[in-house]
């Protein structure tokens, strides 16, 4: 009885002596009990429930954007009311607004989680962060008044500022829900990544190389820390294995006992199809290497499988644009005229490039009749120099090719002395040195020239050698 | 009005004016045309010059003055054609398998079916479907499974039939394509929608809306080539006619040149005793000249087509020699495509001899191989045929692969169709027949383009209807055009009032899944 009594006192101390304000005081101490109470009111299970919830819910994505707009605004106001006294009578209505818009995104965010069955960390901390947003607004308000009278002067600008980075905070967390943990870290610089501890060095294992990717892209967004669907996480190797609320989910050695397996391979149409919601389903090579990875006992630390081959790091590089050659034109014409070779466009796009061809002047193509073509040389992204005359002295003019990303010098008398000097060609990625009399010793030299991805020794001393 | 140099009569001629009939009329009627033409030419001008600015560089190439839209934007010049974007092949060879390959005992990997032997197909597998009038009659439609057994190959563990040893060996290089469909159940409308996009005679075909689009890449050898193989007597040979590469409406320096499977590779190219080199190009120049003066009066284009026809064969008369010279291949050639590759007309030769024109600059290059056409005796006859093809089939990848010319050549190997999981015939352990199959067959491709070491596509437990990425014919086409450089919508001829193009008026569309 005693220590209730003193509580009132001391409440009572605290409380504001007019009456009407205690009033709003009370109300909004219990509202906020209220709030905070509300995860444990009603809890997430993670079973979806009615529709009608699920419809509201996902109009909280558009409701969100109200509080975030609205209360940071407030600050703004109230340091420009420094300057202009008439902005910060605005600032009590347009917190009195971020505040009701709150109550609204807070309960049609419930709604959502609620209706659709999301529970997860990810969840729970978004709906901590509004709860503890909307409180922090509701505080603004109450202290408020005691500020604009010059009164308790530290305790507005407090609130406001915790009100501020729980504003930050949910909204982040509200954000790594829709687009994933790692959307804003996807495509920080590496050297940025390195410095943050980011760049977490993958395991050899083939699920570590190549399962793991996939499921993280196409996955681990709804069945992960942040959301987890079906009480499934994917976002680990222990707890994909673990499986969700309704039992494992990968059957190892039997993919076509494997839920996983079975929810991406049906027709993407069907209401358990697997990514949900209108995201892009799997590419067939990724589905094949799931399936045999399931079938080959689902291993954590197998780094190869029977079978199966990944071949890594084979995208060719984006092709670079060259210079217009529409302006040589003519001279291009005449060339083709004199000299019997001929420059055939890539594409109809001029930035694509030329290609220098010599099959109807092969044998009469020597390193002169190359040189003629060297003002047309940034344009050259091909060069088919096969079964002609050039030798090796066409490396001087060659390497003034600066754009050339193919070189066909098969069946020519070249023998690769000074091959090194190609090596300025940064977009060379294929060189084809079939049938010429290049040895085992020049050919060493091409492993410097890190560019090229295609090299052809077919027929040449240089593969006997190996 | 002018009359054509070689009529008799070269006073009159049917004209309005040269009619007995009033003048009065004889005025409407030039006064009619007139304006007539006067307001069509205005208007269409005017639409013209609006549709160009509004177009930019996506103007429809082609139509009414090929020769005008080059990249290099002037009608003076030469026409330099090109592909819409830069591509990653050059140039293709596509190994066709007149008769439709059975894919149940090649590719298509049904081990479920032993235990089915002898089993009626279920009708709801067979749906409605109309059978062709081999097996409409039969009373019963048994399963017959595969005769061999299958291995799996490469890394990729690609399921490949024991009659295929070579091409197991090369599977991981390969797009293999389960899924590809035709419309078509008989030889001779399927083969003409695979070659032309359209069931029916007359259209353009591959090669050449190939060869219209891309232009040549060399002056002595034809842009498009067409080989085909010795008959071997012990298979059934269905008809492969000229038609199949026919240029259709677009002018006949488009259509295949075919090299002949025995003696001289191309008729009368060499020239007869007595004719020598000098005489030969007198001669040609005088031809030249008449069919330059008979173009001047008519106007005609495919006047010009025939001199250039000439032409080119005057240059083949030294390029063909040389390109059937094998004297210089090295004996590694010998030990990759066998020894029957030294006989001219063999698939194995065809294989090699494709392989030298893609060398020499040759855009496009067809191999006929027929008698895959198998309604009884699979047993016996598959083996032959696997024998002939599958060597030469993996020495051509093998080979273009260790020169480098993979990277930058499409290779296409297909038939027209597929053949039934079910008997045509009396079904016995060792022999059974196979009928004509459109729902479901298997191709494959490889080379610059494709996305190698997949399977694509997947048909149902029968090998009979397709469960997953079907591939029609015409996305099997757009997606060889895709390879090359060309967008399928956009490579048009107009002829009979239509856009024409070689995948036809349904809309069809480049399969991204077997794109590298």
């Amino acid at each position: 009885m005693t220590t209730v009594q003193r509580l009132a006192t001391r409440a009572n101390a605290i409380l504001p002596a007019s009456k009407s304000t205690r009033a709003a005081w009370i109300v909004s101490l219990a509202f906020s009990l209220i709030l905070v109470l509300l995860p444990w009111i009603v809890r997430l299970d993670g079973h979806p429930h009615a529709d009608w919830q699920q419809f509201l819910g996902r109009f909280h994505p558009l409701a969100v954007h109200l509080p975030i707009g609205l209360l940071v605004l407030v600050p703004l106001l109230e340091i420009a009311g420094f300057f202009r006294p008439a902005l910060r009578e605005s600032a009590g209505f347009v917190l009195a607004l971020g505040f009701a818009s709150c109550v609204l995104a807070i309960t049609l965010g419930f709604l959502l989680a609620y209706g659709s069955g999301d529970a997860g960390a990810g969840v729970s901390r978004h709906m901590a962060g509004g709860i503890a947003l909307t409180i922090a607004a509701l505080a603004c308000i109450l202290a408020r008044p005691a500020w604009t009278a010059h009164g308790a002067a530290y305790v507005y600008p407090v609130l406001l500022a915790c009100m501020m980075l729980a504003l930050l905070w949910t909204a982040h967390q509200g954000g790594s829900l829709t687009h994933g943990g790692n959307y804003l870290t996807q495509y920080m610089p590496h050297g940025l990544k390195r410095l943050a501890g980011l760049d977490t060095p993958v395991e050899n294992s083939f699920y570590a190389r190549h399962i793991n990717p996939i499921l993280d892209a196409n996955c681990v967004s709804c069945h992960g820390e942040g959301k987890t669907k079906g009480g499934l996480r994917m976002d680990s190797y222990e707890r994909l294995m673990r499986g969700g609320q309704d039992g494992p989910v990968i059957v190892p050695g039997n993919a076509g006992k494997s839920v996983l397996i079975e929810r991406v391979t049906l027709p993407p149409g069907h209401k358990q199809f697997m990514p949900a919601e209108g995201n892009p389903p799997l590419a067939p090579e990724q589905i094949a290497w799931i399936k045999a990875w399931v079938e080959q006992g689902a291993s954590s630390t197998a780094t190869t499988l029977a079978g199966v081959s990944i071949r890594e790091g084979r995208a060719e590089p984006p092709l670079q644009p060259v210079g217009d050659y529409r302006a040589f034109e003519p001279e291009i014409q005449r060339m083709a005229q004199s000299q019997g070779a001929k420059l055939i466009p890539v594409s109809s796009k001029p930035e694509d490039g030329l290609i220098l061809v010599t099959v109807d002047a092969a044998s009469s193509f020597g390193d002169a009749q190359l040189a003629k073509f060297q003002p047309f040389a940034p344009f050259i992204v091909e060069a088919e120099l096969g079964r002609t005359a050039v030798t090796d002295a066409s490396f001087d003019t060659l390497r003034q090719f600066t754009h050339l990303r193919s070189l066909h010098l098969e069946e020519t008398q070249v023998t690769g002395d000074g091959l090194a000097r190609l090596s300025p060609l940064s977009q060379l990625t294929y060189l084809n040195l079939s049938g010429t009399r290049v040895t085992a010793a020049a050919a060493a030299k091409l492993n410097s020239m890190k560019q090229l991805r295609h090299v052809y020794l077919y027929n040449t001393p240089a593969q006997a050698k190996e | 009005m002018k009359q054509h140099p070689l009529c008799t009569d070269t006073e009159h001629g049917p004209s309005v004016m040269g009619l007995a009939i009033p003048a009065g009329l004889k005025q409407e009627w030039a006064a009619l045309a007139t304006r007539r033409q006067f307001l069509g030419r205005t208007g269409k001008v005017l639409g013209w010059a609006a549709m160009a600015s509004l177009l930019g560089d996506r103007a429809p190439r082609g139509n009414a003055a090929p020769d005008s839209a080059t990249p290099y934007g002037s009608a003076a010049s030469a026409p330099l054609k090109a592909p819409h974007f830069a591509p990653r092949a050059k140039r293709a060879i596509y190994l066709f398998m007149s008769g439709g390959p059975s894919q149940v005992d090649l590719l298509d990997y049904k081990p479920n079916l032993a235990a089915l032997y002898d089993k009626d197909i279920p009708d709801s597998v067979r749906g409605a479907q109309q059978l062709t009038g081999m097996t409409a009659g039969q009373a019963r439609f048994p399963i017959a499974p595969s005769h061999w057994q299958f291995k799996r190959y490469g890394e990729t563990g690609t399921w490949v039939s024991e009659l295929l040893p070579y091409t197991g060996r090369m599977a991981d290089d390969l797009a293999i394509i389960k899924s590809t469909n035709t419309e078509a159940i008989n030889h001779e409308p399927a083969i003409m929608l695979m070659n032309t996009g359209n069931m029916n005679a007359g259209k353009p075909c591959l090669g050449s809306w190939l060869a219209y689009g891309l232009g040549s890449m060399n002056d002595n050898l034809p842009t498009f080539m067409v080989l085909q193989t010795k008959l071997n007597t012990k298979e059934n040979n269905q008809p492969v006619s000229s038609r199949l590469w026919s240029s259709g409406f677009l002018s006949s320096e488009y259509a295949g040149v075919g090299l002949r499977s025995s003696g001289d590779p191309v008729l009368y190219l060499t020239d007869p005793s007595g004719v020598d080199r000098e005489v030969r190009r007198k001669m040609l120049d005088a031809v030249n000249e008449i069919n330059r003066q008979t173009y001047e009066e008519l106007g005609d284009p495919e006047t010009n087509a025939r001199i250039a026809q000439y032409e080119m064969a005057y240059r083949m008369q030294t390029s063909v020699p040389e390109l059937a010279d094998l004297s210089r291949e090295p004996q590694s050639t010998w030990d990759l495509y066998g020894p029957e590759a030294k006989e001219p007309g063999t698939f194995a030769y065809n294989c090699l001899m494709a392989r030298r024109l893609a060398e020499r600059g040759v855009r496009f290059t067809q191999v006929y191989k027929r008698g895959w056409d198998m309604h009884d005796n699979v047993t016996k006859i598959l083996p032959i045929i696997c024998g002939e093809t599958d060597r030469a089939c993996y020495a051509l990848v093998t080979d273009l692969k260790r020169r480098g010319m993979l990277d930058d050549t499409l290779v296409v190997w297909a038939g027209e169709f597929g053949r039934t999981v079910y008997s045509q015939g009396g079904l016995t352990p060792d022999n059974y027949g196979r009928d004509h199959h459109p729902r479901c067959y298997t191709t494959w491709m490889t080379g610059g383009g494709v996305r190698t070491g997949i399977t694509y596509g997947e048909t149902d437990e029968y090998s009979y209807n397709v469960v997953k990425d079907p591939v029609t014919v015409r996305d099997f086409n757009a997606t060889i055009l895709h390879c090359l450089g060309i967008d399928h919508n956009k490579l048009t001829y107009k002829f009979q009032g239509l856009d024409q193009k070689l995948t036809g008026p349904v809309p069809a569309s480049v399969v991204p899944g077997l794109l590298a």
